[in-house]
């Protein structure tokens, strides 16, 4: 068959719709039927979805162009990798209506965590020709006996949203995963789909690896400019809104018009137990709203999740309060409007917000953003001017991630097994560990053999055996059973089951909540007041009450840094407002509080930089503002806070926020002396990072994640499994015990590692040591907390590092009294 | 590394930063929750925890009996983690050596040996309480004061949270005293510790690898 033969087929379903390929369409087609891999940078609601599967049916059709409309069962021809569940559903609709177009018959399914076993058995025999899946999934399929049966016929892959997967180890399981179909299907075709990010290039390098010649990879740019309208909502009184905190329900009664004046609103929090709370709060102010407005976020049990997503489909719902569980993807065509509370800390992911609305092409984004404190205001304001500028973000790569590895390692011993020598070929061939030395590799398959340590007698470590042909698998049942529940990166804490007393599932919790509660306690969970009856079987039981909650759960989690780009352009708005030449609504509004900080301190300009010292009642307090965001922030502090430990034995306690952070000691900090010393001095920055980085904490918390994704600790899954008691420990155990005992520990290495590449890296912290350096210092005593100070100061999530003797600081404590 | 003295039911009883209780009276040593072969048990089912955590338990317990003059060791239970495993010999192996001192278990909920392995070793058991001059020592601490003595138990591995000025804040092992009982900090290398909520005129000895210092709540 003719090329504009088959052209012709795509373009005749298109012409039945009213539609017309666009450019980059074309050219994704024309690449991807040409057999190169490649990248298609577009924004959602483009158009992305067809430019990749219609090439893939049109190769199929040009294999079989007699008889491709009675072909069935052809086996598996694409793999489709979504990030998040919700954004399967919608894939798999435009491939069924694209299939249904075209006459194939094609099973289209979606494999994630919510599909029921009587699904995955049948995948297990027979494959659909499109499987929409996440990188759980996959390797979850990678783990079961026979699997390469089922990709015998696999043509192409793409990874959908690949920017949101890069920067997490979930990349790394799709890079190991690809790693060994590219050695199955050497023709294999790879495609990413990703959203404008600073390092586009970088991303497609680590979706394809090392091995491609670069004529057969290919970049398609759609250059989609779509209009984006962001209005700031403004406080009445600058004066009275508060300085601090990241709930913003002050202003909670000028989204309620917005929420009226529109078809529909989708209201954007920042973390799950904000849009709790927001959610409870609006049906207070407004009991109008109820029956109209719902709730999505990753906790509520998937019933309710698919329920919120159908019913926004169907026009039904005038509000929906989310969290990025509604970030990708789904083209909710009725949404007219987006509310961002708080900031968003990036310029992407407001983009992305903002691109939820408007879907249709050539529809203008309108996105309202609520400030939750004074200093968002500057946010707001150095956010549009970043988006004007397209100034985006990077997404770092993890690389060499041992735990991550680890657990594909014994994800293939389960299955098939694996022969060393021919895997390492394949593993070396990945981004992430191009890097990887002989010696590590023996030492990871001593880790999964015999415990890392070389063979003895008397032990009896049981997990991956070598066979006599050299073939390394797992034959223990127990072994399999329990490294199929482990499989993932995604960690969370112990999370257990909320139920109704009738048996219908709410979703879940984590556990340490729940164990804060007593039976009769109230609390709030999925947009209604609960009492918990009783806690039974990693499951806790509730009924409905009209007590008002006392609770609210809080999910661990993330706070966002503010990206190098953000932090950036606020540090031009802050300076702007100084020199006087602001003209944005947001900057005028916050001026009074730049001029109390002027009153109180001082405000930084260009040439200067600014450290607060203080002594209250909790102890002496130095405060410095780099305005460099937090991961930046987190490495100065400990920078700082070890530089100043040189000159006396000293004990902090460290809060940090985007724009500085604060050093609290129970004893004066002597920061004139360490000023003279030039500690701000970008000299001898790498071992002092080294050294400051063994004094803290972070490392220990890096582990955490570590532990569970290498199957160190073994937390079950709610509702599953509570018996293995016996071997449950804490990461933080076990990071003693290889501290102790074992510290050349690759995984133990890699929390190091990833606290240097991370939080302490070293080029972002040297750039800003050098930038400082050539500003004058400022060091002022206010008498009361600043605007700058005083949102570290209320920050209760503390760092710590000592350089005292234990006995010492113990000397100076007392016990404390609640637990 | 010293120890400290404190009177404990009318008697002067020794606490060691290694996490045993002396009775210089009857040149008893008491220790609880040494979860031997914990690591091996790990081991055993594919996890990877260094073998030298359990062979630093029987040498820190080696160095803990040459620092007083020991007649009987009173294990408070939980002395072996869980299913047999080589360990245990490795235990065996170690009294041997100390072949002039009584060794006594008082079975804790971890003890799921068969009566036939703690023979063999020459390890005495006890089921339920074992009352031992003014103590009734049990694995898990009593509810409330018992008739047959001062309550000495583990179980709990407790451990004291400490806060200072400048939002400083710490958690370490910790012997726990109130007024009918006393807990012993777990013994074994890889145990956790679980924080114990100070009442009035209850006594705290935090345990630190130089010291033990004492804490009380007035």
């Amino acid at each position: 068959m003719k090329r504009s033969e088959l052209l012709g087929i795509a373009e005749g379903w298109f012409a039945q719709r009213g539609w017309k390929p666009m450019k980059f369409q074309y050219e994704t087609w024309r690449h991807f039927l040409a057999g190169r891999h490649g990248m298609l940078n577009a924004p959602t609601g483009s158009g992305k979805t067809y430019a990749l599967l219609v090439p893939v049916m049109l190769d199929f059709i040009r294999r079989y162009p007699k008889d491709y409309q009675e072909r069935y069962d052809s086996g598996l021809q694409l793999i489709w990798i979504a990030p998040i569940r919700a954004l399967t559903k919608e894939i798999e609709f435009s491939a069924k209506t694209l299939c249904e177009g075209l006459g194939l018959n094609w099973r289209i399914e979606v494999r994630t965590g919510d599909s029921s076993s009587s699904v995955k058995n049948r995948q297990k025999k027979s494959m659909p020709e499109i499987l929409i899946t996440t990188p759980e999934s996959l390797h979850l399929i990678l783990a079961q006996k026979q699997y390469p049966r089922l990709f015998r016929k696999l043509q192409a892959f793409v990874a959908d949203e690949w920017h949101e997967l890069l920067g997490t180890k979930r990349a790394v399981q799709v890079e190991l995963a690809l790693s060994r179909f590219k050695a199955m299907r050497p023709n294999l075709r790879i495609w990413g789909i990703s959203a404008t990010i600073g390092n586009l290039d970088e991303a497609l390098e680590v979706l394809l690896g090392n091995a491609h010649a670069p004529s057969s990879i290919a970049l398609v740019k759609a250059n989609i400019q779509k209009k984006i309208e962001v209005v700031t909502m403004l406080p009445d009184e600058i004066e009275k809104f508060p300085w601090a905190g990241h709930i913003g329900l002050k202003m909670l009664e000028k989204v309620l018009p917005i929420i009226h004046g529109s078809k529909t609103t989708l209201i954007f929090t920042n973390t799950r137990a904000q849009a709790e709370i927001w959610y409870q709060r609006l049906l207070e102010t407004d009991p109008s709203l109820a029956g109209m407005m719902a709730m999505h976020h990753g906790s509520i049990d998937k019933k309710l999740r698919h329920w919120v997503e159908a019913e926004l489909h169907g026009e039904r719902l005038r509000a929906v309060v989310c969290t990025s569980s509604l970030d990708l993807g789904v083209d909710f065509r009725p949404v007219e409007t987006i509310v961002q509370i708080g900031s968003p800390k990036g310029v992407a992911r407001f983009l992305q917000r903002a691109g939820r609305s408007g879907h249709q092409p050539g529809a203008t984004s309108c996105i309202h953003f609520l400030p939750t404190n004074s200093l968002e205001l500057v946010e707001s304001a150095a956010l549009q001017q970043a988006m004007d500028e397209q100034f985006l973000e990077h997404r770092q790569p993890y690389v060499r991630s041992f735990d991550v590895l680890v657990q594909y390692l014994i994800t293939l011993a389960v299955s098939e097994g694996f022969y060393p020598q021919v895997l390492f070929k394949e593993i070396q061939s990945t981004f992430c560990y191009q890097g990887l030395t002989e010696a590590e590799w023996s030492w990871l398959l001593a880790f999964i053999t015999h415990g890392g340590e070389s063979l003895n007698h008397y032990d009896e470590f049981h997990k991956v055996e070598v066979a006599p042909d050299g073939k390394f698998q797992v034959t223990s049942r127990r072994v399999a059973l329990r490294h199929r529940l482990n499989i993932g990166t995604i960690v969370s804490d112990q999370l257990m089951i909320v139920k109704m007393l009738n048996g219908s599932r709410l979703g879940t919790i984590e556990e340490y909540f729940v164990s804060r509660l007593s039976p009769g306690d109230i609390f709030w969970y999925a947009g209604r007041n609960l009492e918990l009856v009783r806690v039974k079987e990693n499951a806790a039981q509730v009924r409905r009450s009209d007590k008002k909650a006392g609770a609210v759960p809080s999910w661990m989690g993330s706070r966002m840094p503010l990206s190098s780009q953000m932090s950036e352009m606020l540090r031009f708005k802050l300076n702007q407002a100084m020199m006087g030449g602001t003209k944005e609504i947001e900057m005028q509004t916050v001026m009074p509080l730049v001029e109390k900080q002027q009153e109180l301190s001082h405000v930084p300009g260009k040439d200067e930089f600014l450290i607060e010292k203080m002594k209250t009642r909790e102890g002496y307090h130095v405060f410095m503002y780099p305005f460099e965001g937090r991961n930046v922030h987190e490495g100065l502090a400990f920078l700082m806070a070890y530089r100043i430990s040189l000159l006396q034995p000293i004990t902090f306690s460290i809060a940090l926020n985007d724009y500085g952070f604060e050093l609290l000691s129970d004893q004066e900090i002597p920061i004139e002396d360490a000023i003279d010393t030039d500690i701000l001095s970008p000299d001898h920055l790498f071992d002092d990072i080294n050294a400051s980085v063994n004094s803290t904490e972070m490392a220990r918390r890096k582990f955490r994640d570590i532990a569970s994704i290498s199957g160190l600790i073994f937390k079950g899954y709610p509702g599953k499994f509570k018996k293995d008691r016996h071997i449950q420990s804490s990461s933080q155990l076990f990071f003693e015990v290889f501290h102790d005992y074992e510290p050349s520990n690759l995984l133990l290495r890699q929390a190091f590692d990833e606290v240097l590449e991370f939080q302490l890296e070293e080029t972002r912290m040297r750039k800003a040591l050098v930038r400082i350096s050539k500003q004058k210092i400022i060091l002022t005593e206010p008498r009361q907390f600043t605007p700058f100070s005083f949102p570290l100061m209320v920050d209760r999530l503390r760092e710590r590092m000592s350089t005292e003797k234990l006995e010492d600081r113990i000397r100076k404590m007392k016990l404390k009294l609640e637990v | 590394m010293t120890p400290l003295e404190a009177e404990v039911a009318g008697e002067q009883l020794w606490l060691h930063p290694l996490k045993g209780l002396f009775w210089p009276r009857e040149n008893t040593l008491m220790l609880a929750d040494l979860h031997l072969g914990k690591a091996a048990h790990f081991r055993k089912e594919g996890i990877a925890v260094p073998r030298q955590a359990e062979q630093q338990n029987l040498h820190r317990l080696g160095q803990l009996v040459a620092s007083f003059k020991v007649e009987r060791v009173l294990f408070l239970g939980d002395l072996f983690h869980s299913r047999y495993n080589a360990s245990w010999e490795s235990f065996g192996h170690w009294m041997q050596e100390f072949s002039h001192i009584d060794f006594e278990l008082v079975i804790g909920n971890h003890d799921i040996l068969a009566p036939v392995d703690y023979q063999r070793v020459g390890l005495k058991i006890h089921q339920g309480g074992l009352v031992c001059g003014p103590f009734l020592l049990t694995h898990e601490p009593l509810e409330k004061p018992h008739q047959k003595g001062f309550n000495l138990a583990g179980h709990w591995h407790p451990g004291a949270r400490l806060r200072g000025r400048g939002r400083q804040h710490l958690s370490l092992p910790c012997f726990y005293f109130n007024r009918f009982q006393g807990v012993l900090p777990a013994f074994g290398a890889f145990t956790g510790k679980m924080a114990v909520k100070p009442e009035r005129g209850d006594r705290i000895f935090v345990v630190t690898d130089q010291e033990i210092m004492p804490f009380s709540r007035n």
